[in-house]
């Protein structure tokens, strides 16, 4: 069994920690997202799972095996790992082939065994016909998969991926999000996957970890990230959101112009102030007051866009926030006109911090 | 003096780390390298005779005659030269960058040419063409016009000739960072001040020539920094015509009696000037990136010079008569005529001076037989040393890396002949004597050219992607095996570039083997000084000839690399 475990992992250069404190426990055969903008620290938590970097603090283990703390760190040649880069880190002087059976040489199998082997990868990545070509003379998209035939043939305990997709183009990102889920679906590696694109994460991921200033902020199914936003930072960067602030009233109702939001999430605090995040096609826009009261607030229409399929709404309440709201074409409310929105209670996610 | 290295607890790893050893032991090679004769030279320079502290050599130096006036001959050459060289280099590095030109590439590997010509070779040639009686251009003069034997049109020993001869052969550094600097400033900035209004002269003189002027100023600074610390040039020219300039006065310490100590303080401006020069050049250039901020460029707009085309051209080969052409011919000439200022005809041809040099010049193999000797080994030992810093400082290996690059880089800062003087002093004095031995030479060559070397393999890591190592390793390679596998292979062609090069340099170097060589110890370039002491111009052509094949071959291939770093020599 090879999941994977990081307890309390710390990485300093000087005294600025780029990761800090994350813990983590990945099951066998899942596959992990570390999301995040860049600099939080993804990336350099992913190359000290590779072993490319000694931890400051904290542990790694892999099943019950201890691969790095700070006193010992396993190289990386000897971690049965597997890694696909940014840059694919293709060879250039190898050919296809030889690219792609250098680990498996490595580990002294027999030329018939790699023989097989190379056969089906190339056969599953789609890459026979490129076999004797040189990286320099393939596209993007067959050096990506010349890259994960690389990693994969070699049948790793586990498997890192730093932001494999982000040097394609966006069709052919959108097709191979797919292609890496389904080439885990059929091997089960554990898989730790670092991105910074939320929808690739999103089609890609059992459990995503959104990352922010080296630490975890949460971690959770895209669902749970998505629905259930537990902090500005990663509301917002999950999706776009409208974040809007107000004094806490009691456990379940945060004041928000004048009017008790009912929220769910997060503790409030009575007399704190809140952040609370509400998602823009949550929010129901009409120009006459609706019959039920409950958490309706007054608003004026700042502008609108029609945007073919939706429109696009900026409305302002009385205390001068904006929040943007998105409904069906047939909704056209005119700019400057009196609005009233309603914000579905179990919609409002009382954020913390 | 110690180097500081940061001291940062590395983690124990398994097995044996090697890398704090590494780092070690390349830095103490490194500090024997630079600093040991560095401080001998300080010492010396305070101490007397007699070995009491003093501060009387510097008194000397700037008050007795025999000191002050080198001073100051080398000023105004090292001035003169540096103004020449920009008016020269400018316009034609502005020429060939910025205009329709014909056959520019031509003018380019010409500037070329004369950049790889060791500068005591040309000063030679110089001396065939232009010596008072005997050169051939005044013997053309009095052909032509019935002058008299005494009367002549040009005198090479002159501060006029060596002005002339050192920015021969210096004007190619003005010129490729000038031609450089307009490369890289994209054509649209001017566009943008001629669409605004600004007429041809008035976006010349806002947009063009400021964008211009820090590698035009940087240019001047490495010029005079050049002409200040040639030894080649001045002591085949000035010393015929009685005077001296810093680095022969410098060499004439060494000659019998030895004045160590006055050398020593002799040898101190130079470093601090060489210092100080070296630091200003790269802040002016390192104010530079204003040139190319934002934004995608197309090709620079070439400027049409319609008529004149021809005539710029015309005149850029006329001017590039003066450190190619023309000597070129005149070691031609040397080579195969039966004396050296006699013109070549056919019947006179001879191969006597390559026969001469061949079979009979004893010196000549003995000397041949040290120069490959000490260029396998420089360019070995130093490539080995360039390769092992270049990758400590690209990957950032270890800590302390900083250090070692800079210490790498170090040695630019120390002119040929003061380097020289430094190793003479450290080196002639238990526990360590090597004066006499080719050993003292080889420590000066890889001091030498490590500076280029390094910088050389470091822009060739520089190409090759770290994850390229990483993706090694994570499939199961040691990095030893990462390295023979995947980096040494792509770093091959850089590194045999870099092993040339040194062998190429080792080959030209002239004023640090000048104060270190023994009669036991001579090396191609102290031969051709010798010959040129003795007056055998024809046995000098014909080893310069071969020198200048060896040279362009390497150049030539090495220039079919891409992405390889410039060429760079020191003299």
């Amino acid at each position: 069994m090879a999941s994977v475990e990081l307890k309390g992992l710390t990485k300093r250069y000087g005294t600025i920690a780029v990761v800090d404190d994350v813990s983590l426990h990945i099951e066998h055969g899942h596959l992990v997202c570390l999301l995040g903008p860049s600099g939080c620290g993804k990336t350099t938590t992913l190359r000290l799972i590779a072993g490319f970097v000694e931890p400051s603090e904290g542990e790694i283990r892999v099943g019950d095996r201890l691969i790095s703390s700070p006193a010992r760190t396993l190289p990386p040649e000897q971690r049965n790992m597997s890694m696909i880069f940014q840059s694919y880190a293709l060879w250039p002087h190898m050919t296809v082939t030889e690219n792609i059976v250098y680990g498996l040489k490595l580990r002294k199998m027999s030329r018939d065994v790699i023989g097989t082997k190379l056969d089906a990868i190339l056969a599953t990545t789609k890459l026979a016909p490129l076999a004797e070509r040189y990286p320099g003379e393939l596209s993007g998209g067959q050096q990506q998969r010349v890259a994960l035939a690389r990693a994969l043939i070699v049948e790793p305990e586990t498997l890192l991926l730093d932001e494999p997709l982000s040097n394609l183009d966006a069709n052919l990102r959108e097709e191979m999000r797919f292609e890496v889920r389904r080439l885990h679906d059929a091997y089960r590696y554990t898989t730790v996957y670092v991105t910074h694109d939320q929808s690739e994460a999103m089609t890609t991921a059992d459990l995503i970890c959104v990352m922010n200033l080296g630490k975890i902020e949460q971690s959770g199914t895209p669902e749970d990230i998505y629905d259930r936003p537990r902090s500005e930072f990663v509301a917002r960067f999950i999706g776009s959101s409208n974040v809007i602030k107000g004094k806490g009233v009691d456990a379940t109702h945060v004041d928000f112009c004048g009017v008790a939001l009912r929220c769910t999430g997060e503790k409030i605090v009575a007399g704190a102030q809140t952040a609370v995040s509400i998602r823009p096609h949550d929010i129901t826009i009409t120009a006459k007051p609706p019959s039920q009261a409950e958490n309706v607030v007054p608003a004026t229409v700042v502008r609108q866009v029609f945007l073919g399929d939706s429109r696009d709404y900026m409305v302002e309440v009385k205390d001068g926030t904006q929040l943007r709201t998105v409904t069906a074409t047939e909704d056209n409310i005119p700019q400057g006109s009196q609005v009233w929105l309603h914000l579905p209670g179990d919609r409002c996610r009382a954020l913390s911090g | 003096m110690t180097i500081a290295i940061p001291a940062t607890q590395a983690p124990r790893k398994f097995g044996i780390d090697v890398s704090k050893p590494v780092l070690y032991g390349f830095a103490a090679v490194l500090c024997v390298l630079i600093v040991l004769p560095l401080s001998w030279l300080l010492i010396y320079s305070l101490t007397d005779a007699a070995g009491h502290v003093t501060l009387g050599n510097f008194y000397r130096l700037f008050t007795e005659s025999s000191f002050y006036d080198p001073l100051v001959t080398t000023f105004i050459i090292a001035t003169s030269s540096a103004i020449i060289c920009c008016a020269v280099a400018a316009p034609m590095g502005w020429l060939v960058a910025r205009t329709d030109l014909p056959f520019s590439g031509v003018i380019r590997a010409l500037v070329t040419a004369s950049f790889v010509t060791p500068p005591f070779l040309g000063a030679i040639a110089w001396e065939v063409l232009a010596a008072p009686n005997s050169g051939l251009l005044n013997k053309i003069f009095r052909n032509v016009t019935g002058a008299e034997q005494d009367v002549h049109l040009f005198n090479i020993y002159s501060i006029e000739g060596i002005i002339f001869v050192i920015s021969c052969y210096t004007f190619p550094y003005v010129f490729v960072l000038v031609a450089n600097s307009l490369d890289r400033t994209p054509g649209e900035l001017e566009d943008a001040s001629s669409i605004l209004g600004g007429g041809r002269w008035y976006t010349a003189r806002r947009v063009t020539i400021p964008l211009v002027l820090p590698a035009l100023l940087a240019g001047a600074l490495v010029a005079f920094l050049q002409a200040m610390t040639l030894f080649g040039s001045p002591a085949i020219l000035a010393l015929p015509a009685g005077f001296h300039t810093m680095t022969t006065k410098i060499w004439s310490l060494f000659q019998y009696p030895p004045k160590p100590e006055l050398a020593a303080a002799a040898s101190l401006p130079l470093l601090v000037l060489t210092i100080i020069l070296l630091r200003a050049e790269s802040m002016i250039l390192g104010r530079r990136g204003y040139s190319v901020v934002g934004g995608k460029y197309g090709a620079p707009r070439l400027i049409p010079l319609h008529r004149l085309r021809w005539v710029a051209f015309i005149v850029c080969l006329l001017v590039l008569m003066l450190p190619v052409f023309l000597p070129y011919a005149a070691l031609f000439n040397a080579a195969f005529s039966p004396v050296a200022t006699t013109f070549l005809t056919f019947q006179n041809a001879t191969l006597h001076n390559i026969e001469f040099v061949l079979f009979e010049l004893s010196a000549a193999s003995l000397a041949l037989k040290n120069t490959v000797i000490l260029g396998g080994a420089t360019a070995t030992v130093g490539t080995v040393i360039a390769v092992v810093i270049a990758y400590v400082t690209a990957r950032h290996a270890v800590a302390g890396w900083r250090a070692l690059g800079f210490l790498a880089t170090a040695p630019i800062a120390i002119p040929g002949i003061v380097l020289g003087v430094g190793l003479f002093l450290s080196y002639t004095r238990p526990p360590f004597v090597l004066y006499g031995t080719l050993w003292i030479l080889l420590i000066a060559f890889v001091t030498i050219a490590l500076p280029s070397a390094y910088q050389q393999l470091q822009a060739a890591f520089r190409t090759i992607h770290p994850e390229l190592e990483d993706a090694s390793r994570i499939l199961g390679a040691t990095r030893l095996r990462s390295l023979w596998q995947i980096t040494a292979p792509l770093l091959r062609t850089g590194v045999i570039a870099t092993w040339c090069f040194i062998f190429v340099g080792v080959m030209r170097e002239l004023s640090a083997a000048i104060i270190l060589f023994t009669s036991e110890t001579k090396v191609i370039s102290v031969l051709i000084y010798d010959l040129n002491e003795s007056g055998d111009l024809g046995a000098i052509a014909v080893i310069g000839i071969g020198m200048l094949i060896i040279t362009f071959s390497v150049v030539i291939a090495v220039n079919r690399i891409p992405g390889f770093g410039t060429v760079r020599f020191r003299t």
